[in-house]
């Protein structure tokens, strides 16, 4: 078999940086393989997919030393956009990679710029959307399908180039773990039929089940440990109580409490209403019902959608708290106090926007997928983070589609499903419940390290 | 009949238009533009599915604007001479200035009116890909703006998003008008520092699907000039000659 990608002692780095991303790399993708590269983040997985399609060295003009070859020719080779069609790639985030309004239009864009004869056009379209199941979606409009509708067509739109390898770049992290599942179950059977080198990154690999023949690991310093099972820090009195919250159009009467110290992940397929109920709980959104007590903290996905001042210290002090100085020294927020808030670390970002809530008396945080596009460091940082916050009373509420952080941090589960709560179940009773599971789109975590081994 | 002006070919109906505006700015007189302005209404109302609502709203602005052309024009004019042809509030209105103060309102009604026909009959994809197509626009510049569209609804979505965690933090809007507009910067910055990282995966994506920005060969959606471009350009020319005419006649 040959060699369809090599890397001889490649290093690369960006032209501001002094430090080196990539250093002295050397692997070999033949024809036909899987291969999977994992490792935390700013190890360079996605600068090392970046030079496997030639988006990099010259996108970013950084600076590559050794031999990077596809199919044996040098990379440097090949003018911008020509190999592209050969080594097709997915990217991590559905919302932006489509260019055009509908599939079909999306589909002929990528045609267009292959200089494929317009008669030829519709057969191809056809016979793609054929090959993936999507026939169905021909004259939808993208931005209108969920996540793992848009990753399909994504892949869809790869394939329409008859490529003879697969880049993924994380393809699953925004996708509900059922969805996931699903993708990969789909994702085998077309590499099989078009017998496709797969080339992913990934840093979870528990959904993949051993569709990789290899798994190539960047800087394998420092592995982070798993997360453990927290112990529970639920501290007797009640916290937070739901009555019948709801609103007009989609979710329905939803009742439940909440103790002081407790961790709640709520859960369900995308589209199932878990935003709209977090937002409706802190009346960002009219809805009917009462919330007791009726000022909730909220961390939204992004956390620097809430910042609206100079610096981390005057983003705390903005609702006029007085514990300032108490609340960056507990968050670890003293070194960029006076940094502004959009230039610290992601996590740096969500420690402040939770700061910026307690300062303000909201003692219960309410987060939308904190957990979405993590790896294993900044997941583990987010953990110790709301394990520490629950034991000095805090009370969470977290949306999240990944069940081994859930299963690891969770006191308690929310099921929802087409916008009406199942119900608040024990974590342990959720994980033990096959038929919950399937109903909400979940999957069966593998569970962290029990609780016993944790004081052993 | 009623979907002519949609199904035009853009660059046609873009060219036809620019074409009507040019002409209009050599002629000032009263009767050009209000024909040319009664004329477009015509073919609107005769070869159009607009929504009349929507036109009446968009025209609002124009048509004040009109008048305050018309009413300054009568009340700051220099001109003492010439017969009067009224008289109103002891002002004495010369036929010079009414005419000259009816050429301006109408060149404005007939500019507006020329404007909106072509804004509310055309699909901004469909002119864009017309542009790359006829006018020889370049793919680069095309594509750019092409993705640039489908990023509104998601940018409003953002908007809205940094709107509530705002009014969460208790950040609400206060204020006149100016204090307001200014506070909006802190909702736009996080929405353009989004805005750079969504670019540049676009264009990635773009690259990625073999995307050079080169001189295509071939097109999917076909943006094709038929027959009734012909006989539009044809209608639109006559009025144009008719409207220009009627100046040396009356």
């Amino acid at each position: 078999m040959s060699d369809v990608i090599q890397f001889i002692d490649v290093s690369f780095r960006f032209p501001d940086e002094e430090k080196v991303i990539l250093d002295h790399l050397s692997f070999s993708v033949k024809a036909g393989e899987k291969v999977v590269i994992t490792g935390p983040s700013g190890s360079g997985k996605t600068t090392l997919l970046y030079l496997c399609n030639r988006l990099y060295p010259e996108n970013c003009d950084g600076v590559m030393n050794g031999s990077l070859k596809l199919f044996d020719k040098e990379s440097s080779k090949y003018a911008p956009g020509e190999v592209n069609h050969k080594i097709a790639t997915v990217f991590q985030d559905p919302d932006a990679q489509f260019c055009m309004m509908t599939v079909e239009e999306e589909l002929a864009f990528t045609l267009e710029n292959l200089n494929i004869p317009r008669e030829e056009m519709d057969g191809k379209i056809a016979a793609v959307l054929e090959l993936t199941g999507l026939t169905d979606f021909r004259n939808a409009v993208i931005q209108q399908l969920s996540g793992g509708e848009k990753q399909r067509i994504a892949t869809a739109c790869a394939l329409i180039m008859e490529p003879e390898v697969l880049l993924l770049d994380e393809p699953i992290s925004h996708l509900d773990p059922y969805t996931g599942k699903k993708f990969i179950s789909w994702l085998d059977e077309l590499q099989q039929e078009r017998a496709l080198t797969v080339v992913a990154i990934e840093h979870r690999l528990d959904l993949w089940d051993g569709f990789f023949d290899r798994e190539i690991v960047l800087e394998s310093t420092n592995r982070v440990n798993e997360l453990m099972t927290r112990e529970s820090s639920i501290q007797g009195s009640q916290s937070l109580y739901v009555e019948a919250v709801h609103n007009d159009s989609f979710l329905k009467p939803v009742s439940f409490h909440l103790q002081k110290g407790e961790v709640a992940v709520l859960a369900g397929p995308n589209g199932s209403g878990k935003s709209t109920l977090l937002k409706a709980l802190c009346q960002l959104i009219p809805a009917k019902g009462t919330v007791t007590p009726d000022r909730l903290g909220y961390v939204p996905q992004s956390p620097e959608f809430l910042f609206i001042t100079k610096s981390v210290r005057d983003e705390i002090a903005f609702g006029g708290g007085t514990e300032v100085e108490t609340l960056l020294e507990r968050l670890y927020l003293q070194n960029v106090a006076e940094a502004h808030p959009f230039a610290v670390s992601h996590g740096q970002k969500r420690r402040v926007a939770i700061g910026a809530m307690l300062a303000d008396g909201r003692e219960i945080i309410l987060m939308d997928e904190p957990t979405s596009g993590q790896d294993a460091a900044s997941l583990s940082e987010l953990y110790e983070l709301i394990d520490e916050r629950a034991r000095q009373g805090t009370t969470f509420l977290i949306v999240t589609h990944d069940m081994e952080f859930a299963s690891a941090i969770a006191d308690s589960v929310l099921l929802m499903d087409e916008g009406q709560l199942t119900g608040k179940f024990n974590a342990e009773s959720v994980w033990a419940s096959e038929d919950l599971l399937t109903a909400h789109h979940l999957l069966k975590p593998k569970g962290g390290t029990p609780r016993e081994v944790c004081f052993a | 009949m009623k979907s002519a002006l949609h199904n035009m070919n853009p660059s046609v109906k873009f060219l036809i238009i620019t074409i009507c505006m040019f002409t209009l700015a050599f002629f000032f007189n009263p009767w050009t533009p209000l024909i040319v302005w009664i004329g477009v209404l015509l073919v609107q109302l005769l070869f159009s599915r607009i929504n009349w609502k929507v036109w009446t709203l968009f025209m609002i602005p124009f048509v004040i604007m009109a008048f305050g052309y018309f009413w300054t024009t009568l009340v700051f004019a220099e001109e003492k001479t010439g017969p009067v042809v009224w008289t109103i509030l002891n002002m004495e209105i010369r036929e010079v200035l009414l005419n000259h103060a009816l050429a301006l309102s109408f060149r404005v009604l007939a500019f507006s009116g020329l404007s909106l026909l072509f804004a509310l009959t055309t699909k901004p994809v469909s002119f864009i890909l017309s542009l790359m197509q006829q006018m020889k626009l370049s793919p680069k510049i095309a594509y750019s703006i092409l993705v640039g569209y489908q990023f509104l609804p998601v940018l409003k979505d953002e908007f809205v998003q940094i709107q509530q965690a705002h009014r969460l933090r208790g950040a609400t809007q206060k204020g006149n008008i100016i204090t307001r507009l200014l506070n909006m910067r802190k909702i736009l910055l996080p929405m353009l520092a989004g805005a750079v990282r969504k670019s540049e995966r676009a264009a990635f994506a773009m690259e990625a699907r073999g995307f050079t920005g080169e001189k295509r060969t071939s097109f999917y959606h076909i943006i094709g000039i038929g027959k009734l471009d012909v006989y539009m350009a044809a209608l639109f020319l006559m009025l144009l000659i008719v409207s220009c005419a009627s100046s040396s006649f009356i």
